[in-house]
């Protein structure tokens, strides 16, 4: 309270030596007594408005850049200020009623801003181009990491995904689980040996490929290295397909994998040159140079097809979640990759089959009745949740369990799942889907 | 007859320098325009190499890139020159004010317009004195304006060349000769209403008087051109055209001006300036009302006040309309500004702004009811305001329930979902449009009460009129309950189709209920005068929370629509690096625009009081001429 005063009074002081010269004058120019007693009556509640009036600027001014629940209480203690000299100064009265009446609906409206909760956005990412071609070895690695999983050291925490999204299907550790897609565990000595040797692959003969896409571009030929194989294999998922982690019901001759440098991850190749380093040195093993990794991508990327290197755009790696909330439903989906497994009627692109068909408006309330079902939904809603957050509670037949990753419900905002469980309600077997909003 | 000759050609002169004036900017800018539209060709004559091409963000046309690329800015004293202060708040602050003072003096002038015609076309001689000296009262006050206008505009580009050098450096190499165009039609528009303001008694009568009303649309014009002209900066720097990825302007002016926002702001920013405009002059007639010492000056502000409030309601009722259309452009230039707004971070604004919307409509009603006490036979209507009042509070509170926000995981918690279990129903839009618009047709009602208040109807189908008035307003507001009430049992976009036959119902009310209570009430028998003056204080405390209110709103608005951009001086091409380039929290933004209103308002009451001590002075005119001197029982409202 002391210091309250004491800004009053800093702020004040030319207003109390005008009362105070106001005092003085009255004493001498008052011509009789009750003149005098009226003129000094005036002056004390004067005196007593501008107290007010001070102690409330203070205390407005001393929490303005708080989101303070008690901040209003400045505009009433000068509404009151203006009511009380109201009263005295009928000559003034309709202004400072008016005035203290407008204090009065600027605190309420300023109290109910406070009063609720603050949401504040936070300073953008930093603008800052990653000049990757200088960078060590080392270096390149370190951000490779964070592109795959979010951050430095990252690799072995369950869950952790970076720009790349690559965990939501790769393992990268011996007995981690990637039914999805191959463990990529010792790519890299793979990658130039087997792989290349496989029959399926076809070096040298693109045309002789019995997958989806024989190059990723006409012209572009098959890998002559290692490196170059996991060049194509990003670039070109459908170009050579493991066994075993084709999309259902194509026999293994389509990927499941989007194209890495292509919408939703789009990886520039300087990121693409990062990643694979990493791959490298986490094995330690000696990786190409940088202009060797970013050659390899070149011969399976056109020019027109790379995408630039970010600049004023914020990084999308800032942001741990996958979705917030914000994009609209497609853009959720496309974002969280669940269209890499479900068919999705209604989403562009969402024809994946590693997982059932999403019409959960038709599905969700049968198994709820199923007598195999464990979980605790009442409801199409709760059953939607449950399946994100909790896949294995129940496993739809013949999907094996453990495919679809548990992490979604911490990589999603509530918003996102809220309009992901919105949507999937809505689709029915047989009825139009609903409108993308 | 020579005197009156003296006038007509005074009238004509008059009116030949104001469309000199108002084509002056024109022709003055014509070579600077030429030089920003010509360019490319005489630059394409010296080869093309000269420059690189440029696709246009927008319209994706092609261009040479002649201007600039934007000012990659950083954080420090050359590109953010500042005080011991946030300069975003001082921007803030002295644009906000340019902005009261700006809208005011905007939408006084088409009040003026639409007074006088009144007061021109009116039959009744007394009436149309009143209309007269009420539109030369308005002018009177935003004459007053018109000079702080200026002089916060000086402040507003001192603030900007001080502490935003590089930004506004861009902006202005980019609209250079919109900026002149802007400068002489700011010159036009003071030399207009200087004429229109001086010239009023020298043409009061006849022909004259047509020939200063058709001043007062020149005026208009002008003003509104200048108005859309400052909007096209904003429009750029919300979604910019004309302009490459780089910012580089591509030489097509006109690009540039017409974003993609900028028609939807223009409309917005029209009706809101009136409606604002409205409150303005309304709280100054409340002041006039409680600061009068007479019978006859009450009765001349109780009358200002109803047709400023009038007016102003008059505006505010297309203004969702208005502002429905500006998100819907929203959305189309880039859905995830509009999600940010709606959906995202700046969703709880929003919440603020539905409960002012729901303040205007119940201080209007208020108002209303109170205005109902002044009239001799309006006490039948005034037992039946407890219903409206429960109606109005039930679609109020409804209208104001939040729905889809964003939460931290702790309140979801807490919360126990993304909804209330119970409240949580009444955020959905179904209920939302329910709400609103319960709450508009309610204000419908209480006009029509008012406006029959004194009368009763003797037209030999008042009894058939009555009952259909009566059952039309019965299946409104079914209709509307009912639809809200289906829209929880079908799929969104479904329920989303269902606003269009809500907002038809209370549309229909407005244009259907409205001539029809004309009709009924033409040659009515009147119970009594309405008693101008005799209403209640609270009354005018209604108009000055209307008043306020808008003021709150506008700058509320004004802030979401600047802090959309987010952390982009010009949306995804120039980058905002200063310190501030972050959102506020929402009880920040608040106490800020308090500030700001009340700022506002304590200097612009100021002005008022000033112009009182101006009137003490003047000699007092005859008994007769005293502004609603002789109150009179209106023969329409």
């Amino acid at each position: 309270m002391s210091e309250l005063i004491k800004e009053a009074l800093t702020i004040g002081w030319p207003l109390f030596a005008l009362l105070a010269s106001l005092f003085i004058y009255s004493i001498v120019a008052g011509k009789d007594a009750a003149a005098k007693k009226s003129s000094m009556f005036k002056l004390f509640i004067g005196t007593l408005g501008a107290c007010l009036l001070l102690l409330a600027i203070a205390h407005y001014k001393g929490s303005f850049y708080e989101a303070n629940r008690m901040l209003p209480v400045s505009l009433v203690l000068i509404t009151a200020a203006c009511f009380m000299l109201g009263i005295y100064f009928p000559n003034h009265a309709a202004l400072l009623k008016i005035g203290g009446f407008m204090f009065l609906v600027a605190a309420g409206l300023s109290g109910y801003g406070n009063w609720l909760p603050q949401v504040e956005g936070g300073f953008p990412p930093k603008e800052e181009k990653l000049q990757y071609e200088a960078m060590t070895a080392q270096q390149l690695a370190d951000e490779g990491e964070k592109i795959i999983f979010g951050g430095i050291g990252k690799n072995k925490e369950q869950g952790a995904v970076g720009k790349g999204q690559c965990p939501l299907c790769h393992a990268f550790h011996a007995g981690m689980l990637g039914e999805r897609a191959p463990n990529l565990q010792g790519l890299p000595a793979r990658a130039g040996k087997e792989r290349l040797e496989d029959p399926k692959y076809s070096k040298g003969n693109p045309k002789g490929r019995e997958f989806d896409d024989k190059e990723a571009f006409p012209g572009s030929g098959t890998a002559e290295n290692g490196q170059e194989y996991i060049a194509e294999s990003h670039s070109c998922p459908s170009c050579y397909v493991v066994s075993g982690y084709g999309v259902k019901g194509t026999n293994d001759k389509t990927s499941p994998m989007p194209a890495i440098h292509k919408p939703p991850i789009s990886l520039s190749l300087q990121e693409l040159a990062a990643v694979d380093t990493w791959l490298y040195l986490r094995e330690g093993i000696d990786a190409p140079s940088y202009d060797e990794i970013i050659k390899s991508y070149e011969k399976f990327i056109p020019e027109a097809d790379r995408p630039k290197q970010q600049e004023d755009k914020p990084a999308g790696a800032a942001s741990a979640l996958l979705a917030d909330g914000t994009e609209p439903i497609d853009v959720i989906f496309a974002k969280s990759t669940c269209i890499l497994c479900h068919t999705i009627p209604g989403i562009p692109g969402a024809t994946g089959k590693q997982g059932p068909v999403l019409e959960e408006g038709t599905n969700a309330p049968n198994r709820i009745k199923d007598p195999a079902y464990k979980g605790t939904a009442h409801n199409t809603q709760e059953y939607i949740m449950e399946s994100i957050v909790s896949p294995s509670t129940y496993v739809v037949k013949p999907f094996p369990d453990n495919l679809m990753p548990k992490e979604f419900g911490t990589k999603l905002s509530a918003g996102a799942l809220k309009k992901i469980v919105d949507y999937l309600s809505q689709v029915k077997a047989g009825s139009p889907p609903p409108k993308i909003s | 007859m020579g005197r009156v000759a003296g006038k007509k050609l005074f009238s004509i002169m008059a009116l030949v320098a104001m469309v000199g004036l108002l084509l002056l900017p024109i022709a003055v800018s014509l070579p600077s325009l030429a030089i920003g539209a010509d360019a490319p060709d005489a630059v394409k004559k010296e080869g093309e190499q000269k420059y690189e091409k440029g696709r246009d963000v927008y319209y994706k046309t092609e261009g040479l890139a002649i201007g600039a690329p934007a000012p990659k800015t950083v954080d420090g004293p050359k590109d953010y020159p500042r005080y011991n202060f946030e300069s975003r708040v001082l921007l803030w602050f002295a644009n906000q004010q340019h902005l009261y003072y700006g809208s005011f003096v905007l939408a006084v002038p088409i009040f003026c317009m639409v007074i006088e015609f009144m007061g021109v076309v009116t039959k009744d001689k007394a009436m149309a004195k009143r209309y007269d000296q009420l539109a030369y009262d308005f002018i009177k006050i935003s004459l007053t304006a018109y000079s702080l206008t200026a002089i916060l505009g000086g402040i507003l580009i001192f603030t900007f060349l001080t502490l935003y050098p590089a930004f506004f450096g861009y902006l202005s190499s980019i609209f250079r000769p919109v900026m002149h165009i802007y400068a002489l039609m700011f010159v036009a528009e003071s030399g207009t209403l200087y004429i229109y303001y001086y010239g009023w008694d020298k043409m009061r009568d006849g022909f004259l008087k047509w020939i200063h009303l058709s001043m007062s649309v020149i005026l208009n014009v002008i003003g509104t051109l200048l108005m859309f002209l400052a909007n096209s900066w904003i429009g750029f720097m919300m979604s910019p055209a004309g302009v490459d990825e780089q910012g580089r302007f591509l030489g097509n002016i006109w690009h540039v001006i017409h974003t993609a926002l900028w028609n939807p702001l223009n409309v917005h920013r029209i009706l809101g300036n009136m409606a604002f405009g409205g409150g303005v002059v309304a709280a100054y007639a409340a002041y006039k009302f409680l600061a009068s010492k007479t019978d006859e000056d009450r009765a001349h502000y109780d009358w200002m006040g109803y047709i400023a409030m009038a007016l102003g309601v008059a505006f505010l009722i297309p203004l969702p309309f208005a502002g429905y259309w500006l998100m819907r452009e929203v959305y189309a230039y880039r859905q995830q500004m509009g999600i940010t707004l709606m959906g995202g971070l700046l969703a709880w604004l929003f919440i603020i702004q539905a409960t002012m919307i729901g303040i205007l409509f119940l201080s209007t009603n208020y108002y209303l009811w109170q205005a109902l006490g002044r009239m001799r036979g309006a006490e039948k209507y005034q037992r039946y305001i407890k219903y409206l009042v429960f109606i109005l509070c039930c679609g109020y509170l409804v209208f104001i329930t939040p729905h889809t926000i964003v939460m931290t995981p702790a309140e979801l918690k807490a919360m126990g979902g993304q909804q209330h279990p119970v409240l949580g129903n009444y955020g959905v839009m179904s209920a939302k449009n329910g709400g609103i618009n319960v709450i508009i047709t309610t204000t419908i009602l209480s006009f029509v009460w008012y406006m029959r208040g004194n009368k009763v109807s003797t037209v030999s189908w008042s009894k058939f009129g009555n009952i259909f008035m009566g059952v039309f307003f019965a299946c409104a507001y079914v209709n509307i309950i009912w639809l809200a009430i289906y829209g929880y049992y079908i799929p969104a976009n479904v329920r989303v189709g269902l606003s269009v036959p809500q907002v038809a119902t209370t549309l229909s009310c407005l244009f259907f209920m409205f001539p029809l209570n004309s009709a009924m009430m033409k040659g009515a028998k009147q119970m009594g005068a309405i008693e101008w003056g005799k209403i209640s204080v609270r009354s005018q405390y209604a108009l000055i929370m209307l008043a306020t209110a808008f003021t709150w709103m506008m700058g509320l608005m004004g802030y979401i629509r600047s802090s959309v951009r987010l952390f982009w001086h010009v949306n995804e091409i120039m980058r905002d690096n200063s310190p501030w380039a972050y959102t506020h929290t929402v009880g920040f933004a608040a106490n800020m625009i308090s500030f700001n209103v009340l700022f506002f308002w304590v200097s612009i009451l100021f002005v008022f009081w000033l112009g009182s001590l101006g009137m003490k002075k003047a000699p007092v005119p005859a008994k007769a001429e005293v502004p609603g001197g002789a109150p009179q029982p209106a023969a329409g409202h």
